[in-house]
Order: structure tokens, then sequence, then C-alpha cells
């Protein structure tokens, strides 16, 4: 069972995202902002993280660049959820590796699936992290 | 002194005197060629009778002139004759010399001299010398003959006639001199009525050197005086015209001078009070002219760099290219080149450069320099950084909530045997998210509107009573849903205000509803109005999680929302206090807070009733 970590600050978000992935058979992890993520992650490293951007005391921008310092050889996959589709707001992560974006509002169904796909093309494959990406 | 009077008078009547003086020298001129010409014409009468009698004598025979024995000879009647005055001797002598006869006048004493030797000196003129007195004497000789042979001489002796004044002269001369005596007073007197106009005419000049003025002279005269007065008055005209019009050119030029000079501090006033700092380059790239910004702008004296060139004064050598390349530009009528920077002496700040060829009014031409433009843009970079981060901000915060809602809705739509109470959850979520939707961007217009200026304050007579009592009606199913004691103390009459019902709904509704959200179930919140003669009070007080001091000042920033768990477990979008206090401010009130963490906060609306916008309804 792959385990997933959800970072958001938005109660209802966790809810409705563990909701459906515990329907598709995923263990799932909750934090409210980056700190506690860190303190989770810190505890049980999950196959993958869904994160909010704008969060209070540690957001997700700081919570990848932290998790890329604490952990260069990261297995797991990051996904990013972000209100900003804007490029500038995602220049951060032009060095890490194994991070994606999603745009809200994000459909749960397609989350899922995307997951599922994600999980199914990986087959144990595991990627490098952490290095600067092409 | 007495030299002084005396030349004081020699002064003032030396034309007087010169003419007595003048009529003297006439007289005694004519007197003297008077004399002259009768000493001539005596001496001519003595010759032409001397040489007549002595040849007369000569004719006869010396016998015949003195007979030998007591006959009366001519000698004898010459001797009765010869009463003339100026007669002096008449001497006949043999050829010896020796006298004869002699007649002479009474007390002359005819001189001896040698008898004339050859015939050549027989007939002859002398001027002798009477011996006593020794006056002059014209003597003519003749030869006296006896039968052919010299017998002897004649000598007839006359006074010579002098310069002598005669009695008999005095009223001839008399008639001569007086009127030439009577003539120089006349003269003088014409004279000094002829020059009298000149000399006041000479004193009023004095005195108009003096006075340093220039006026007409008021002078009477005759003639070409009158005339010459009359060009020098046409004259005086002529220069007191001029000088009108000069003094009226100069007072012209002096207004002109005034106006230019307070056109010119008007417009250097101008030019110094620019919010930017201005500075003009001239066609060689050197300042000529430079405002006091620079003072505060680049740290730079504008008295100092004048006259000299960007690279001598600007520390930044890209400013310094940007500014030859401007002028270089400027010389082929270019336009607007900008450039921003930050000045090493105030890097906080930036700075943008902009330069424009300057040219010539009159002649479009002519290019006078480059005009360069230093303008703090730090602000205007500022803005647009915080209005860009309001726009991400508002878009966040939207999207939020549209989130959760999709997310949800969603869910309900592939429903796929989830229970009931799912759905009445997720709906209860759909529909709060909704809301917190709708209140967002009721706020964000709202604040917006504020903030720009556009939205207009619809001042109306307004029921504060009822209308505080209405918003808190609206809030007492949320405060009752949290189990809130909701409680408020609103006076049974209040004064009625002129003021924005709609908007001190917002602001009303907002604090209300913070209140009850930061109100932990169980807690109490309450509303207090209170009136008197000059304000009105609005409290709004909750026992809730309180405000920690650091963050009192904060919460009424757009979007700030504390980084609490306690806080960020509560919806919230961070407008509503900033939104509340724009409102009240908007209506001349103030909006306090008094906070103590863990114990609760109170938010105090003070309206003064002098306040324009709320004394008209009163």
């Amino acid at each position: 069972m792959k385990h997933i970590l959800i970072v958001d600050d938005e109660p209802h978000v966790i809810r409705i995202l563990r909701m459906a992935l515990e329907q598709s058979g995923y263990m799932v992890g909750e934090a409210a902002n980056g700190r506690k993520a860190l303190e989770y992650l810190d505890r049980l490293p999950p196959d993958l993280m869904i994160t909010d951007i704008d969060m209070p005391q540690m957001d997700g921008k700081e919570l990848c660049l932290e998790i890329c310092r604490l952990y260069p050889d990261r297995q797991f996959s990051i996904f990013v959820l972000t209100a900003r589709a804007e490029i500038e707001h995602r220049l951060w992560s032009r060095k890490i590796s194994n991070l994606q974006f999603m745009e809200k509002p994000v459909s749960v169904r397609k989350l899922v699936a995307q997951l599922d796909n994600y999980f199914s093309r990986k087959n144990g494959d595991e990627e490098p992290s952490c290095q600067s990406a092409p | 002194m007495q030299v002084n009077q005396i030349l004081s008078v020699w002064k003032r009547e030396r034309l007087g005197l010169m003419m007595v003086i003048a009529s003297l020298a006439v007289i005694t001129v004519i007197v003297g060629m008077l004399f002259v010409n009768q000493q001539k014409s005596e001496m001519e009468n003595i010759r032409k009778q001397g040489i007549s009698l002595a040849k007369l004598l000569s004719q006869m025979s010396f016998d015949q002139v003195v007979p030998p024995t007591g006959k009366q000879g001519a000698f004898a009647v010459l001797q009765h004759n010869q009463e003339q005055t100026s007669f002096s001797y008449l001497v006949v002598v043999d050829t010896s010399g020796r006298q004869i006869a002699e007649i002479s006048s009474s007390g002359v004493i005819a001189p001896v001299i040698p008898v004339p030797s050859s015939p050549s000196e027989w007939l002859e003129e002398k001027t002798l010398s009477l011996p006593g007195d020794g006056k002059q004497v014209v003597e003519f000789h003749a030869p006296l003959f006896n039968d052919s042979k010299l017998a002897g001489h004649i000598r007839l002796g006359y006074f010579k006639p002098g310069l002598g004044f005669s009695s008999k002269q005095v009223p001839f001369l008399a008639t001569l001199a007086l009127p030439i005596f009577l003539l120089a007073p006349l003269f003088y007197f014409l004279i000094r009525r002829e020059i009298r106009p000149l000399q006041k005419a000479n004193s009023q000049l004095d005195e108009l050197v003096r006075q340093g003025t220039l006026n007409k002279m008021e002078i009477t005269a005759t003639g070409e005086l009158q005339e010459f007065m009359n060009h020098l008055n046409g004259f005086i005209g002529s220069a007191q015209d001029r000088i009108k019009q000069l003094e009226s050119e100069r007072s012209g030029f002096e207004t002109t001078t005034k106006l230019l000079s307070y056109k010119r501090s008007r417009i250097d006033s101008v030019l110094q009070s620019m919010p930017d700092a201005l500075m003009v380059l001239d066609e060689s790239g050197a300042v000529s002219f430079a405002n006091s910004r620079f003072n505060t702008l680049l740290k730079v004296s504008p008295g100092d760099i004048l006259s000299k060139k960007p690279v001598e004064w600007c520390d930044n050598q890209d400013v310094v290219a940007f500014l030859s390349d401007c002028t270089r530009k400027s010389a082929h009528g270019f336009n607007r080149n900008v450039y921003e920077f930050s000045p090493r002496a105030t890097p906080d700040k930036t700075v943008s450069v902009s330069s424009y060829p300057l040219f010539s009014p009159r002649e479009p031409d002519q290019l006078l320099g480059t005009l360069v433009m230093f303008r703090d843009v730090t602000a205007e970079i500022l803005a647009k950084q915080s209005s860009g981060a309001f726009i991400a901000h508002v878009a966040h915060e939207l999207k939020s909530p549209l989130n959760v809602i999709a997310m949800y809705s969603e869910t309900l739509q592939n429903d796929d045997g989830k229970d009931d109470a799912f759905r009445i959850e997720a709906s209860n979520i759909i529909h709060d998210e909704t809301e917190r939707l709708t209140q967002l961007i009721n706020n964000i217009l709202s604040i917006t509107k504020i903030e720009m200026g556009s939205i207009s304050i619809e001042r109306k007579r307004v029921k504060l009573r009822d209308l505080i009592q209405d918003t808190f009606d609206t809030n007492a199913r949320n405060a009752n849903a949290k189990d809130l004691a909701f409680e408020a103390d609103i006076p049974r009459e209040m004064s009625p205000v002129a003021a924005d019902k709609d908007l001190l709904r917002i602001a009303l509704n907002n604090l209300l509803t913070n209140a009850i959200k930061y109100s932990d179930p169980g807690g109490k919140v309450s509303l207090t109005a209170e009136e008197d003669e000059n304000s009105i009070r609005i409290s709004i007080r909750d026992n809730g999680i309180g405000i920690a001091p650091d963050e009192q000042k904060k919460i009424f920033e757009k979007f700030y929302r504390s980084e609490r768990d306690d806080i960020q477990s509560r919806n919230g979008h961070g407008l509503g206090l900033s939104l509340a206090q724009e409102i009240i401010q908007l209506h001349g009130g103030t909006l306090t807070l008094n906070s103590t963490l863990g114990t609760g906060s109170e938010f105090v609306i003070d309206f003064r009733k002098e306040t324009d916008l709320l004394k008209q309804a009163v």
C-alpha cells in the first residue's frame, strides 16, 4: 500500500483528498503546514507528498527546499498544488527534480488517476532526486 | 577783503568801466590827432608865410630893405606889422654876419649863427634854439643884393608850433568829449539792457544745474536774443520730452525687468520645487542647470556639479555613459531615453533617468542642450510590486474556496454509495465556501473601490440604532450556532446620522463576524452603543483568543493573517478588518483595538458628531 502525505492548511481539502485516496487504496497521512510536514517526514517518509503552497508558518516552497536540503537522496515524489499558474511562481523549483505542479482548482478524480498512473509507471524504478534538472 | 570787493565790483561792472576807459581812450586819441593836425597845419602856414616873406624881401635891394640913412625902408614897415603870435624875429645881417637891423617879439634875442658861405645855402630853412629859454625856432634865410652884388642876408624866425594846449580849444574839446561821455552810458545802458536776459538765463541755468532739473526759462528778451531764447526753450522742451520718453522707457524697462525677475524667480521656484531632480546639459555635455533635488536624491550639491561633465561628479559609470549617449543623441534630435539605477549614496532607492533634447522655442532647429530628469521611482516600483502581490493574493484567496467547492461538488457528482452524512457535510461545506467566496469578493470590490477613490459615500439619513440592531440580528444565527452568549446594549433612542448605510453595515458586520469567528464555543460577544452630546461610540467585545501585541497593528493590513494555529484553523482572508477600518475612516471616525492574548478583544468605533459627514443629519 502506497503511502501519501497531504500537506494543506485547509481541513476541507485534506478531508476530501483523504477520503478519495483511501477509497483508492492509499494510506494517507496529513500535515497542516510545512513545519508539521517535516516532523511527519522525520517519523515516516511517504511514497509521495502532495502539498499546498500558501500555508502558515512554513509554506510549500520552503518545505520543498528544506526537504531537498535535509533529504538529498529523497525517494518520494512531490506534487505541488498551487493557485498561482504563472511561471515566475515556479522558478524556485527548477533545481528540484521529481516534482510537479497541479493547478487549483484540482479535480479529485484526475488527481487520483494521476497518482495511480504515476505509481504504475514507476514500477519501482527510483529516480534520483535533488539533482539539477536539465 | 577790499581786493575781493574791488574784484567783485570789477566783475559786475567791468563792462561799464571798460566803456568809460574806452571812451576816454577814444577822446585822447581824437584830441591827439587833432593836435598833431593842428601842428602840421601851423607849420605849413609858417613855412608858407616865412618862405614867401623871405623871397619877397630878397627881391628887394639891400638898401630898400635897410636904407642907409634915416629913411623908412621895408624893414621898418615890417616892424609894425609883425604882431603874429608865431613870429619870433627878423634880422638883416651883412655879408660878414654883422647884424644890421632886427625886429623881434618881446623877450626874444635872435641867435647868432654863421653867415651861409655858399650860394646853395642862401635860401634855406633851419631849426634853431633860442638862447635863454631854448624855444625851437624855424628860421628862413634869404640873400639881399645891392646892384646884383650880395649885400647881406635876411633871417626870418618863427616859433615852431608845439602840442600846447590853449584855452581856445576848451570849448571845442568839450563839445567833442561831451557826446562821447554821454554816448558811453547810453551804450552801456543799451548793452546792459540787451544782455540782461542773457544774465538772467545764465543765473536760471545755474539754478537748474544746482537743482538738477530741466525747465523752460521764463525770460523776455527782444530781437535775436529772444530768438535765441526761443530756440533754447525749444531745445529744453525737446530735451524735456526726450527725458520724459527716456524716463517712461526706463520705467517700462524697470517694470519689464521686475516682471522678468518675478517670472524668473517663479520658474526657478517651480524648477526647485519639482519632485524630480532636473538638470540641463549643454552641447558639450557639461551641467548648465541643476535643481536642489539632487541634494536628496543623489546626495550631490547642485552648486558642485555646475559646469562639470557627468564623469567629474557621477560615480556610476553606466549613468555617465548613458548621459554621454543622451548628449550625443540630442545632437541628432532623438527623443527620450530612460535608464534605471540605484545610486551608490542611496542604494535603497531606484532612480529613473530620462533625457529629452531641448530645442529653442523660437527656432525649433536650434538645440539648446539636453534636459535630464532623475526621478525616484522606488515608490512606483513598490506600488507595482504590491499591486502584483495584491492580485496574486486575491487570485489565491479566490482559488482556495473554489478549490474546495470544486473538490466536494465533483465528489458529490461521482457519488458512488457515500452515506448521507457525507452529502450533508459536503453540501454544508460548499455552502460555507460559497458564502466565504461571496464575502471575499464583496470585500475585495469594496476595498478596491475605496482605495481607488472610485467609491463615493452615499450620505443618507441613517437611523443608526436600526442599522446596529439589524446587523446584530443578522449575526445572531452564527453566534447561536457556536453556542455563544451574544448580547447587545443599544440605547432606545439614537440620533440619526448622515452616513453610507451599506458601507457602515459591512464594517459592523466584519467586526461582529470576526468576534464570533475567534470566540470559542461558550464564549461571549457583546455589542455596546453609546451616545453623548459630541460623540457616538460602538464597541464590539469578545472573550475569544485575543491578539498578540506584535500583531495588533498588522491585523489592519490587507491580507494579513496571523500564523497562529488557532487562527489559521478558522476561515479568513485577511481583508475584513482592513476594510472595516477604511470605511470608518471614510466616515471621519476611528477604529481602535484593545486586546489581551487569551482574554479577548475589543474593537471600538468612535465618531465625532461635529464631523461634517455626520452632523448634517444630526
